[in-house]
């Protein structure tokens, strides 16, 4: 259903900014819905393994090795997320 | 914990927001996700300091040891495993698990555990150390099955056994109990591959969140408790000894009763560790100490005091003990079969542990022997735990006397002799004990970590007094420390305890008249608070009070001490020497 789509989502979106934010304390949430390791500096190489190690844990997902090029957006993450719910 | 929760613990207090203290984290591997979660853990159990962790570099256990070494750290984690011992012994190693190489292999892990040690030790001269053998599971090198344990495999875990024995001796060296981390972490669930093989980074993270619980909890633990009250029928002994008799009641195997036995061996144990036992039973006195004195029993008279035994409530009992004992409630723990007097001494002392002995259940009785042990458990026992007990009865006789019109001819009589210790001593764990333990004779509950006591003993401009005490009935050891600093004719308490065991002896005049004398001041500043528990300390400095009525001298000039200042009977010892009487 549409409705339930979206509040998954929601659901999701809410989560993963706790996970950046737990990462990336000091900035906002907006800032990290729109976080991209080209915009965000501390998205560095350490950080991006603390970022998947958190994202794995709290969502119980595995993410695969040759993922991790492609997932340098907050929003990449999302959608492989909400990709992994839905096919659950 | 998991390791969102780890990172919003460090992020809630942020850089600038509290001072700041450093702990180094000594690994060959990555330190990654450990790192995280120690700084937390620590956090978590920091006195209100911000923790910084420093690492090393990779593949370096040694170097980082004598790196933290060099940067004068004062509190340390170090974790070993397999790869620090030989190379080949991980997952990222190609060297080979040939079957003739194993004899080097061993060699060369022999050599290492020598330099790790050598390390260890060296930096423990500053730091104090918390090392955990390896924890992960060995790569499979040998020629045989896993079912069958290879020669190899048991000389190797011999070495390191014969190592950590001998470090573990060490008093600023202290190794994480590998029992209990097998509990919390399942070997089978500690080697993340995958995260080792891409990152360096070889635990997974319940794994790395569990082994930094137990390095925090050995570099901080928790304060033990002191006391420990006990029942005794169908806790002590199984039966009721008022209607069996002092004969039948029983705590052996052969009368299915061991699990009683085995509650006052411990309690024995703990008795003789430091720990302060006393009895509260609803009984006939005469029956039950009958069965006491009985020579079979594992718990001796003289582990117990006091021993109250009546028929009127137990919360009476246990409020008579905690002012014989001298100690709060919150730091003692009741024990009893029956849930009825539980709650009846809780509703009277709620900080007080109550723990049900669940007789009938010898799996529960087990746990509550290991969850008695972590209670009380320190990390070593001190000369003063051998005397406390004894201590404690003398000073129950000297209240008693000193409550009596006859106080100065008692104390005259005391043949009571003061030791002072002003040379600085960073390893005196005493010292430090009682600076963060002691709770009613403390000027402003200020506690210290291990590295702000070593910054303290060793800067330049601060003093450190530390006071033993002696009398006809016995010793009671060091029983207090006073520090502070002193700069030209300005001279600052900023730290000052004395044990409850010293109490009502006038050593505490004794020690700021050394104060005084030591330093040649016209007046001291004492850095009073008033806390929770120091009213000892507010009512000896309201005697001091001035003129013009403070009732606290923040600043205690000479003269009004000596004005004040009752009689003292002591003989003054100083650093061997003995230097004059005080009457």
């Amino acid at each position: 259903m549409p409705g339930e789509r979206s509040t998954n989502m929601s659901d999701i979106e809410q989560r993963l900014v706790r996970c950046f934010a737990a990462v990336f304390p000091g900035v906002s949430d907006d800032e990290l819905a729109r976080a991209t390791t080209d915009r965000l500096p501390a998205w560095d190489s350490v950080a991006n393994v603390m970022v998947v190690a958190v994202v794995e844990q709290e969502f119980g997902v595995q993410i695969p090795l040759d993922g991790l090029e492609t997932l340098s957006s907050f929003d990449a993450i999302r959608s492989f997320l909400a990709e992994q719910t839905s096919s659950s | 914990m998991r390791l969102i929760e780890a990172l919003e613990k460090i992020n809630a207090v942020p850089v600038g927001s509290r001072p700041a203290e450093s702990v180094f984290l000594a690994c060959g591997f990555t330190p990654l996700h450990l790192k995280t979660f120690l700084t937390a853990a620590l956090q978590e159990r920091s006195l209100g300091n911000r923790i910084v962790c420093d690492t090393g570099v990779f593949g370096d256990l040694v170097g980082n040891l004598d790196r933290a070494r060099s940067l004068e750290q004062r509190t340390v984690a170090a974790v070993v495993e397999w790869a620090d011992l030989d190379a080949r012994l991980s997952y990222r190693s190609l060297g080979g698990w040939l079957p003739t190489m194993h004899a080097e292999m061993l060699s060369t892990a022999r050599l290492s555990l020598k330099r790790i040690e050598e390390s260890l030790r060296s930096l423990s001269e500053r730091a104090l150390i918390a090392v955990c053998p390896p924890t992960l599971p060995l790569p499979p090198v040998a020629v045989t099955a896993e079912w069958q344990a290879s020669g190899f495999e048991l000389a190797l875990r011999a070495a390191v056994a014969e190592t950590f024995a001998r470090i573990g001796e060490s008093l600023r060296i202290r190794v994480v109990g590998t029992q209990r981390l097998d509990q919390v972490s399942p070997l089978p669930q500690r080697l993340d591959a995958a995260s080792e093989l891409n990152s360096g980074f070889p635990y997974t993270l319940e794994h790395a969140a569990s082994l930094s619980t137990l390095l925090a909890d050995v570099l901080r633990p928790p304060s033990p408790k002191k006391g420990l009250i006990i029942d005794l029928d169908d806790t002590v002994w199984r039966g009721l000894v008022g209607e069996i008799g002092s004969d039948a009641v029983s705590w052996t195997l052969d009368r299915h009763a061991q699990v009683h036995g085995l509650f006052q061996q411990l309690a024995a144990s703990l008795a003789e560790a430091g720990v302060l036992l006393a009895i509260a039973s609803k009984n006939d006195p005469s029956v039950a100490e009958a069965a006491l004195k009985r020579e079979d029993m594992v718990l001796k008279p003289e582990h117990v005091f006091p021993t109250l035994v009546h028929w009127r409530r137990k919360s009476e009992s246990v409020t008579s003990i905690l002012e014989t004992w001298n100690i709060a409630a919150d730091a003692v723990v009741f024990v009893d079969d029956s849930a009825i007097e539980l709650a009846e001494v809780r509703a009277h002392h709620p900080d007080m542990e109550c723990v049900l002995f669940p007789k009938d259940d010898p799996r529960a009785v087990v746990q509550l022997l290991r969850r008695l042990r972590d209670t009380f458990g320190k990390p070593m026992v001190l000369e003063e735990d051998r005397l406390r007990r004894d201590s404690i009865r003398r000073s129950s006789e000297v209240r008693d006397a000193i409550g009596s019109d006859g106080t100065e001819q008692f104390l005259s009589q005391l043949e009571s002799v003061i030791t002072l210790n002003f040379q600085p001593d960073p390893n005196d764990t005493r010292a430090f004990e009682l600076l963060n333990k002691t709770n009613q004779f403390n000027l402003n509950g200020k506690r210290l970590t291990d590295s702000e006591w070593r910054a303290l003993v060793e800067d330049p401009e601060s003093f450190v007094l530390r006071i033993s005490y002696r009398d006809k009935f016995g010793p009671l050891g060091n029983i207090a420390v006073v520090a502070g600093t002193a700069s030209g004719a300005s001279l600052v308490i900023r730290h000052w305890v004395m044990s409850c065991r010293a109490f009502a002896r006038r050593i505490e005049h004794q020690a700021l008249r050394a104060v005084f004398d030591r330093f040649g001041v016209d007046a001291i500043d004492l850095e009073f608070r008033q806390t929770e528990r120091n009213e000892p300390t507010r009512t000896f400095l309201a005697a001091f009070a001035g003129p013009e009525g403070d009732t606290l001298p923040l600043t205690l000039p000479r003269e009004r001490f000596d004005q004040h200042c009752p009689p003292t009977y002591h003989r003054i010892e100083h650093a061997g020497r003995e230097i004059n009487q005080h009457v």
